[in-house]
């Protein structure tokens, strides 16, 4: 664990007397009349006082912090006068610049007729500072109430900044040993109490302040260790600009910040919309972001020093203009959040509305031979613009193996779009308020998929019920759900029904490109399987709720009287068969075997449409004597007469075939061929006469 | 991740061996050639998309193969080689870095086999003298440059290629240690079990090779969907030291399906390390057992679905990724991947661990199935995204801040109020929105002195007004210009409200609207 120093930054900023002063840079406010009205005599220009110039300096590292480090990098500002305020708390609700511009709106600037002496001023400063860094952030809070091993090891490291003018390097002796004296103290109280934390290492950097043009008594100090847990360095800086500019160099070395120029932006001009100029703009961002370049060597001949005046290199990067809108994977080793040094010019606001608008922006290394290297790109996320690394390398992977060339890549017929649906129902978002849940949102996201895929095939032939969605539906959609409601149990038995309907009818199944399994199923066959896996498939889900067992109970009720109408069924189907027809299989049980059958049935269903399908299939069964499975006694009887009489002599077949025993005459003129006629001919049977009598009649 | 095997070819390798009587004489470099054919030949069977570099040395190097797939060329290569002079593993080293930070640059995870048979060598780059000026580096002038640690992730392995009896391998083998402790990121010493023969020196390559270049088999889970795979480049375990807490994660066996994002919501996110997933077949295990039945399990392979592949597919035409859970708070994403047009591959990019390693996409494991959001208040829009999830605070580029660092920022925002200025009473509501911005930047700063300067030149504009201006111009201006003369404007609490005039009314009252 690292625990840097940049976690806590305390600001003091020094509000005596001598603040009031001007820091000598005017500033011309009334430029931009001159070429206007020649005639007039332009305003004077005025000149901001050091206290402004070191407010103004201090929002800017503020600024650069906040908006590439918005966690986790916390900064308090303190104003050090009689007394000293503490203007915002370690507190995230705090640590932004509306807040701390709004808290410092409400202070007075330094008055020139304060009598408080100097050194008193910056000495309660320091107090409070190190008091305020003895307080645990609420990272170092987490950390330390852990049950982790980084618990007892946790440190607390801060860094106070202090702007001032210090009289002479005396002086700074003098303020460096009260701060290593208070140090002590603290953390003496801070040991004897658990709220506070002692300070395991501070880092303080005094910057002394002249007007500008004034020469500093104070000299620069490289960082000294003035005891194991404080370090001292001395900044002496003019003001205005020049204040600003050297908080920007503190801020990239405290923070690890570099610099990157995104150069040859293409923007409107302002006077004229009809050419456009390129423009440069500087970023700031953490330095990983150029890791990789650095590292290996790859930066030369793109490192030019800053154009926005900073004391530092910059990597100038050029634009490439996007050419689609079109949203697609980069390869990205980091992502970095950003901010221009600028942030108010014209061209670096263009560039973050480009970017907050959503496009993207590639940036190629700017080389005079070689091949095209990009290697950044600018993207907005969230209003948050970062800069992503892009791997430039050789990759490891490169030329991999195709999928087609791996263990079943040589299928074609996986339900690609059915698991596409699956995805989109899978979709994940972010779930803001998971407190009342009570498994995390991820957990329940894992445990929907599980649902969905508890029978899911994955190629096309080797399932049937998900070929023929459009007859099943919405039963899949619905079993999946971890509650059925009553009506919803009734849709799904209606699904049901309907396939029970479908086999009584003998409709065609979607037939599963069999090509896999190079033949093709017989009919009765394919309903068998589907049957199956349709028990399959409720199975799975049948422990959900009891009405998910309701929905099972009845798909497996009505494969039972399938399955179970072949054994039981048989002795008296085979003789009807005898009789009645020329083309039923032995196997077959309760399907209607010619076509003329079937368009009975759909005549008896049509008539009996209004009774639920179950009561339906009961009467035609009754009707036809097919319901071999629940004989009444009714049927058991006519069955038995119709056994007696056909051992007498044969029944006229058209008669026993029609319904209310009324032979329709010369129906088979309306069927167009005699399709399955020819292979089921039970040639041993007596029935083989009444059939070819019956062929005779429709081929007459 | 790339391998460099490292052949000391210096004199001292090709002395010969002492063996037992009737065998035939041989050297350290024909041992070490012995070695090196059958951890290829396992590279070949198990990880055969990695990629290996010969690299020679003796006091200079020399790089004989370039990376390559087709080890045979570094079969054929390692029978043709010379003898040359003494060892110098400082120069090899170097080499290595230069070479692999050009091909493969910082961030690919390498390891080194450096096979060598230790002898220490006398003064200037003598391997003694190298560890030592390691181990003494803070002393050495600053511009002293060492190749070690590598300057990418990269493992030291070496295959010391001595009589693990004689005092010298043993002081070999110490120094050789401190080197790969020097380097810090991992990798192991091997040395002979027993004295040197082609069977110990085959034992410790074969010990290198199932230690580190084992093939990383999982399981892909989808919910009751799955499908064994092989993962290459192995999942490394991660460990490194945050800012708060130290973090160690080992991937699990199993690759858990959380659910699906699209493309354009996970933005191009950044990974860790990728990964190619290799479906493994079901009867890949029978077909290395009978040799004889291949063609038909190889057939069988063919027919049998692979879930990866369904998972590919879908992924390519939908446009989205999958992300996965490797192990506890640590997540990753698979899509499909095209190295070129035509070949893709479904690919595993994984991410930092933890849950909040993608601000965009909020807390990972607070992710739920889209059917969850319609109960929650941020119920999402007919086909809009739930993504990204915006931080709390705006950045200062997107909240319009007032920086004046530069005189030209000030200068833009005076413009902007006297252009409204002129403009009034139409412009009265953004007129005063401007002044109060401008107000309330100037009390933070404590620069009072410009509120004056603002008065002065609203006072002045008022004079410049051409004739046919309405006359709530004027009045608006003065109006201003003595409140921002007055003890009020340097209040914060207040803000400068218009002045209601009889003309204003109106134009006040359809600000509001």
């Amino acid at each position: 664990m690292s625990f840097p120093n940049s976690h806590k930054t305390v600001f003091l900023l020094d509000r005596s007397s001598a603040f009031h002063e001007s820091s000598k840079q005017p500033v011309d406010f009334d430029m931009f009349m001159k070429a206007k009205a020649p005639g007039l005599i332009p305003l004077a220009p005025i000149s901001k006082s050091l206290w402004t110039c070191n407010v103004e300096a201090v929002l800017e590292y503020v600024r650069i912090v906040y908006d590439v480090f918005p966690v986790s990098k916390l900064i308090q500002l303190i104003v050090s006068e009689g007394d000293a305020i503490a203007l915002n708390s370690w507190n995230q609700q705090e640590q932004n610049l509306q807040h701390l511009t709004g808290m410092l709106a409400r202070l007075r600037p330094p008055n020139n007729d304060h009598l408080v002496s100097n050194d008193c001023t910056i000495f309660n400063g320091i107090n409070l500072a190190i008091e305020k860094l003895c307080e645990p952030s609420i990272i170092q809070h987490k950390v330390r109430t852990s049950l982790t091993e980084s618990a007892s090891s946790c440190e607390n490291r801060g860094r106070i900044i202090c702007l001032s003018s210090f009289e002479s390097d005396e002086f700074i002796h003098k303020v460096e040993s009260y701060v290593l004296n208070m140090l002590n103290q603290h953390n003496k109280l801070a040991m004897s109490t658990d709220v506070l934390m002692p300070v395991d290492h501070c880092e303080l950097v005094l910057v002394d302040l002249v007007p500008l043009g004034n020469q500093s008594i104070c000299s620069n100090q490289p960082k000294k260790q003035l005891s194991p847990y404080l370090t001292s360095e001395v900044h002496s800086s003019q003001s205005g600009r020049f204040i600003a500019i050297k908080l920007v160099e503190l801020v990239m070395s405290h923070f690890n910040l570099s610099s990157t120029t995104v150069t040859g932006i293409p923007m409107k001009e302002e006077q004229n919309a009809m050419s456009s100029a390129n423009y440069d703009v500087e970023l700031l961002h953490s330095s990983d972001a150029h890791i990789d370049l650095i590292r290996a060597g790859h930066h030369e001949g793109l490192v030019a020093p800053s154009k926005e005046g900073l004391y530092t290199d910059t990597i100038t990067l050029k634009w490439c203009t996007p050419k689609t809108t079109a949203v697609e994977l980069q390869q990205c080793t980091g992502a970095f959040r950003i901010t221009p040094v600028d942030v108010n010019s014209r061209p670096s606001s263009c560039l973050t509305n480009f970017l907050l608008s959503g496009r993207s922006v590639m940036l190629e290394q700017p080389r005079k031979t070689g091949n095209k290297i990009i290697s950044h790109m600018l993207s907005s996320h969230g209003g948050e613009i970062y800069i992503h690394v892009l791997s430039t390398w050789r990759s490891m992977l490169e030329d991999p193996p195709s999928i087609s060339e791996g263990a079943g890549g040589r299928l074609t017929d996986y339900r690609i779009n059915d698991f596409g649906e699956l995805m989109k129902e899978n979709l994940l978002g972010p779930v803001t308020d998971a407190s009342n849940l009570s498994m995390l949102p991820i957990k329940r996201a894992q445990a929907q998929i599980e649902r969905m895929t508890r029978y899911w095939p994955l190629i096309i032939s080797e399932t049937i019920i998900f070929n023929m969605a459009s007859i099943i539906d919405p039963l899949p959609s619905l079993i999946m759900k971890e509650t059925l409601s009553e009506a919803e149990v009734v849709e799904c038995k209606k699904v049901i029904y309907h396939v029970v309907g479908m086999e009584t009818r003998n409709d065609p199944l979607p037939n599963p490109t069999s090509g896999a399994r190079g033949k093709s199923s017989k009919r009765d066959e394919q309903y068998r399987q589907m049957w199956n896996e349709l028990e399959r498939f409720v199975r799975a889900y049948s422990n959900t709720s009891a009405s998910h067992g309701k929905v099972l109970e009845c798909v497996t009720e009505c494969k039972r009287k399938n399955n179970d109408d072949s054994p039981t069924g048989q002795p008296a189907k085979v003789k009807e068969d005898k009789v009645f027809s020329s083309d039923t299989s032995g196997d077959r049980s309760s399907k209607p075997s010619t076509d003329k059958d079937r368009q009975d049935m759909r005549k008896s269903e049509v008539k009996k449409e209004p009774e639920s399908p179950c009561a339906k299939r009961f009467k035609i069964g009754f009707g036809q004597n097919r319901s071999a499975a629940s004989q009444s006694l009714l049927s058991m009887w006519t069955n038995r007469i119709k056994l007696e009489h056909k051992a007498t002599c044969p029944e006229f077949a058209g008669r026993q075939d029609s319904p209310g025993n009324k032979a329709e005459l010369y129906k088979h003129l309306k069927d167009t061929s005699n399709g399955e006629g020819g292979h089921g001919i039970n040639e041993k049977t007596g029935g083989g006469r009444g059939g070819s009598h019956k062929s005779n009649i429709s081929l007459a | 991740m790339p391998t460099v095997l490292l052949l000391d070819v210096s004199l001292s390798m090709s002395r010969p061996i002492a063996t037992l009587e009737g065998h035939e004489e041989t050297s350290r470099r024909h041992l070490a050639v012995a070695g090196i054919n059958p951890f290829l030949d396992y590279l070949a069977s198990n990880c055969k998309l990695e990629f290996v570099s010969l690299v020679i040395f003796s006091s200079l190097y020399e790089q004989v193969v370039p990376f390559t797939r087709d080890y045979n060329e570094i079969r054929t290569a390692v029978e043709k080689l010379d003898d040359y002079d003494k060892t110098c593993i400082e120069t090899a080293l170097g080499g290595v870095n230069m070479l692999i930070l050009e091909e493969w640059g910082a961030s690919a995870p390498c390891q080194v086999i450096l096979v060598t048979d230790g002898a220490l060598g006398f003064g200037e780059g003598s391997l003694k003298q190298v560890v030592q000026a390691y181990s003494n580096r803070s002393a050495l002038a600053a511009d002293h440059k060492f190749s070690l640690p590598f300057k990418f992730p990269c493992k030291l392995h070496v295959m010391l290629l001595g009589d693990s009896t004689t005092k010298q391998t043993l002081i070999s083998a110490s120094l050789l240690r401190d080197l790969i402790s020097v380097n810090g990121q991992g990798g192991e010493l091997f040395m002979p079990e027993g004295s040197l023969s082609v069977k110990t020196v085959q034992g410790m390559f074969s010990a290198l090779a199932e230690k580190y270049y084992s093939p990383f088999v999982g399981v892909l889970k989808c919910g009751n969907l799955t499908c064994p795979v092989h993962i290459f480049p192995t999942l490394d375990a991660y460990d490194r030291v945050h800012e708060f807490e130290h973090v160690k994660k080992v991937a699990s066996k199993e690759i858990r399906t959380c659910g699906f994002i699209d493309i354009a919501d996970i933005a191009s996110p950044p990974y860790l390390s990728r990964h190619l997933v290799l479906p493994i077949s079901t009867s890949q295990s029978s077909c290395a057992k009978t040799d004889s039945n291949k063609d038909d399990s190889e057939e069988r392979e063919d027919k049998s679905a692979a879930f990866t592949v369904l998972l590919h597919g879908s992924l390519k035409v939908e446009g989205m990724i999958a992300l996965v859970q490797i192990s506890e708070d640590w997540y990753g994403m698979m899509y499909s991947y095209a190295d070129s047009k035509k070949k893709s591959n479904l690919m595993l990019s994984v991410f930092e661990p933890g849950p909040n390693v993608i601000s965009w996409l909020g807390c990972l494991s607070h992710l739920g199935p889209v059917s969850d959001l319609a109960t929650a208040s941020n119920k999402p829009g007919e086909g809009k995204s739930p993504f990204p999830v915006c931080p709390a605070e705006r950045r200062s580029y997107s909240q319009n801040c007032v920086v004046w660092i530069k005189t030209t920022g000030l200068h833009t925002d005076i413009q902007k109020i006297l252009r409204n200025a002129r403009k009034l009473p139409e412009k009265l509501p953004h007129f005063y929105k401007e002044l109060n911005r401008l107000r309330r930047a100037a009390l933070a700063l404590g620069f009072y002195e410009l509120l004056d300067a603002v008065a002065q030149l609203l006072d002045r504009e008022c004079t410049l007004l051409a004739g046919n201006t309405h006359p709530d111009a004027a009045l608006q201006m003065a109006h201003v210009a003595s409140f921002l003369r007055s003890e009020v404007a340097r209040d914060a609490e207040q803000n400068i409200v218009p002045l209601q005039t009889n003309f204003s009314t109106d134009w006040g009252d359809r600000s509001d609207r």
